[in-house]
């Protein structure tokens, strides 16, 4: 029994230290208002006491195999609290963001969205970026009645967290099925061929696309391949069997190129059409002539020239020296309707905001004028795009 | 029911803390290099997860039950692999993880890559602390009766283990079948507590970190899985709170510990101070422990 004794001392020992540390912890992070956060050194409100400030929060993965995505949405988000620190902050209070890495490790979403709710007492979160993230960290902001935005995603269930879980993202539901009436009502075709990389979003594009297609026109062949793939000319042969006029590419662009190039060698003559995968300056590059006239969806788009996209663009270049992406953009967004509704709301958090985001209509971001549907899901047009001298131009 | 931000740390530690220990078993008192502990920790989650979900079991039964089917696989696992050893038996290990994750992965009931969502929050710092002492309790008695003897013979030298008459396979299945039991437990106390499970939590990664405990707190020595749970629990928000600048390289300092420690103290924190003492002296401590436990 002495060995067992001596077990349970240890686990008790380290109980203590921790709650040890959760005592000193809590002032600590209180206290250095400034420093706790990494992303507001610009701003002016270092200084301030916490009853002046209004406080949000970003998680998303920071470190780790899928950190692009999760910096690339805490830039958005810091460019939109520049924005409104900079014209006089909410109601006169400045806006004060905490980012918490997450590593894109659901467990630690969990952790990072209760340090931010119980001990940097935010009222909002922009987050989680990866799906999985999202489904951890939403249930617990709902539990505790802090509205949570997610500018990334696009799993099916994440609105249906609860009433306090908001989105705002393309789904490949929404984008691939808008694409095919798109096609098939304005640009008249009618024999659809569908080509898709055999991952979940490959697959979720293709079976939307799909569905839609068959509603509207008609699909002859569906194909598919594997990501890394170079040589496609054995499904493109069939597919030039069934004299499609269009044919749909769900996947990335690298791919994308090699089979627009392809089909062109093989003398397939059709409509190429995609989905946001395709939405990089690598596709002209690898793809050329062949992916002119290519028409693909999109969540942003960079070179509109509306004033309230290049603002932005400008304004993430000067602060990251580096392009935004899709995820800045829909981050940059989610951050600006929320901080609307924190507005309406006069700066106060939980059921007062919640009822604000709610009401969120027609709200005019630079992915498109975002509403939310009952349950929490943006309501959103499709940004269509296509290549036309070997650039993007916007066609809806 | 809303938790501080500590008392979560605290209670994901407790469920590190069993998986550590599992783990400990088969790995460090029985030699036996598992390279997918995740694995049955995944099993035991998604059997209690199913289990509560779809027939409404109340949450000791599925908890329970999801740690039996956890077993039930470390035995259908152990009766084939356990023949090999050393890096044959990781690699056999190592390939069953990738099997049962591709599985969840493909099957409808599991909810594939999306997962299973919507599972009730029971799993609070109170039964996650029962739940470690439960656990640990059990294992230390394993570990002075003539089983745990057994395990740790098989380490020493399989060879003179079987001379002895201790028939190894049998009891490296039983170490297999008795670890698996815990981290079912761990699974399902993970479930219920994250409210949302998919494939990828139980990969290989996770059997890693796991591992990393093991070796980090000492092989072969309960208090040292324990103490290599809780630094590499509660080190990565430790440092989270410390200041912007170590936060942001956060997983520098994680990854630093690690090497350092390798290379200062290859053997593990605790492993010198073990508490069940190496030969010769197990036999006296066996008698006087035998005695003692009455």
């Amino acid at each position: 029994m002495f060995k067992l004794s001596k077990t349970l001392i240890l686990l008790i020992v380290i109980a203590l230290t921790l709650l040890a540390l959760a005592g000193c912890g809590q002032p600590q992070s209180t206290g250095s208002s400034g420093s706790s956060s990494s992303s507001d050194s610009s701003n002016s409100s270092e200084q301030a006491s916490s009853d002046d400030v209004i406080k949000i929060g970003t998680i998303g993965p920071l470190t780790g195999n899928t950190a692009t995505y999760g910096i690339s949405t805490k830039n958005g988000v810091e460019v939109a609290v520049d924005e409104i620190n900079k014209a006089g902050g909410i109601n006169g209070k400045q806006v004060k963001l905490f980012s918490e890495d997450t590593r894109g490790d659901q467990t630690e979403a969990a952790n990072a969205a209760t340090k931010l709710i119980e001990q940097d007492k935010v009222i909002a979160i922009v987050g989680g970026v990866l799906s999985s993230e999202t489904m951890t960290a939403g249930p617990i902001a709902n539990d505790a009645k802090v509205v949570m935005i997610s500018s990334s995603s696009t799993a099916s269930g994440i609105p249906d967290i609860g009433s306090y879980i908001f989105r705002n993202c393309l789904s490949d539901d929404v984008q691939a099925t808008q694409l095919a009436e798109y096609a098939a009502k304005d640009l008249g075709l009618k024999k659809f061929a569908i080509i898709y990389t055999n991952n979940d979003y490959g697959l979720s594009l293709k079976n939307a696309f799909e569905a839609k297609a068959k509603e509207v026109a008609e699909v002859v062949d569906v194909e598919t391949y594997n990501d890394g793939e170079s040589d496609f000319r054995a499904q493109l042969t069939k597919i030039k069997g069934f004299g499609p006029d269009a044919l749909y590419i769900a996947g990335y662009y690298t791919e994308a190129a090699k089979i627009a190039q392809q089909s062109q060698e093989q003398g397939l003559k059709v409509q190429i059409l995609g989905a946001d995968g395709f939405y990089s300056p690598k596709l002209v590059e690898l793809g050329g002539k062949s992916v002119e006239g290519a028409i693909f969806t999109a969540g942003f788009f960079a070179d509109d020239p509306s004033e309230s996209v290049q603002n932005f663009v400008k304004a993430y270049k000067e602060k990251y020296n580096s392009e935004p992406d899709m995820f800045a953009a829909q981050a940059y967004d989610a951050a600006k309707i929320l901080l609307a509704a924190i507005k309406n709301a006069n700066g106060e958090g939980g059921e007062a905001l919640q009822a604000e985001m709610a009401k969120t209509k027609d709200f005019p971001g630079i992915t498109g004028n975002t509403s939310f549907a009952g349950n929490g899901d943006a309501v959103k047009d499709i940004i269509i795009l296509k290549v036309e001298n070997g650039k993007f131009t916007k066609l809806r | 029911m809303r938790m501080n931000y500590y008392l979560q740390v605290l209670t994901v530690l407790g469920i590190n803390i069993i998986l550590a220990v599992s783990l400990n078993l088969i790995s460090g008192y029985t030699g036996q290099l598992s390279l997918g502990h995740a694995t049955f920790m995944g099993i035991g989650a998604y059997t209690a997860t199913l289990l509560t979900l779809k027939l409404h079991v109340p949450f000791l039964l599925s908890l329970i039950f999801g740690a039996a089917v956890a077993a039930l696989f470390g035995f259908i696992i152990g009766v084939p692999t356990l023949r090999l050893k050393g890096d044959y038996l990781a690699i056999a290990t190592l390939g069953f993880g990738e099997i049962m994750k591709n599985i969840l992965l493909n099957m409808k009931i599991t909810g594939g890559p999306m997962g299973l969502r919507g599972i009730p929050k029971v799993t609070n710092i109170y039964i996650v602390a029962v739940a470690v002492v439960i656990v640990i309790f059990s294992l230390n008695r394993i570990m002075i009766s003539r089983v745990g003897k057994s395990f740790i013979a098989i380490r020493e030298d399989e060879l003179a283990a079987e001379a002895m008459g201790i028939n190894t396979t049998n009891y490296k299945i039983l170490a297999f079948v008795i670890g698996a039991f815990y981290a079912g437990i761990a699974g399902g106390l993970y479930a219920f507590l994250f409210r949302y499970i998919n494939p990828n939590n139980f990969g290989f990664m996770k059997s890693i970190e796991i591992l990393c405990m093991v070796v980090l707190g000492g092989m072969g020595n309960t208090a040292g899985a324990i103490l290599g749970a809780a630094l590499l629990t509660v080190l990565p928000e430790f440092l989270r709170s410390v200041s912007p600048v170590i936060s942001q390289y956060r997983m520098v300092f994680y990854g630093l510990l690690l090497v350092i420690m390798m290379i200062v103290r290859p053997q593990g924190l605790l492993s010198g101070t073990s508490f069940y003492p190496r030969y010769p002296r197990r036999l006296s401590v066996e008698k006087s422990a035998g005695k003692g436990g009455q």
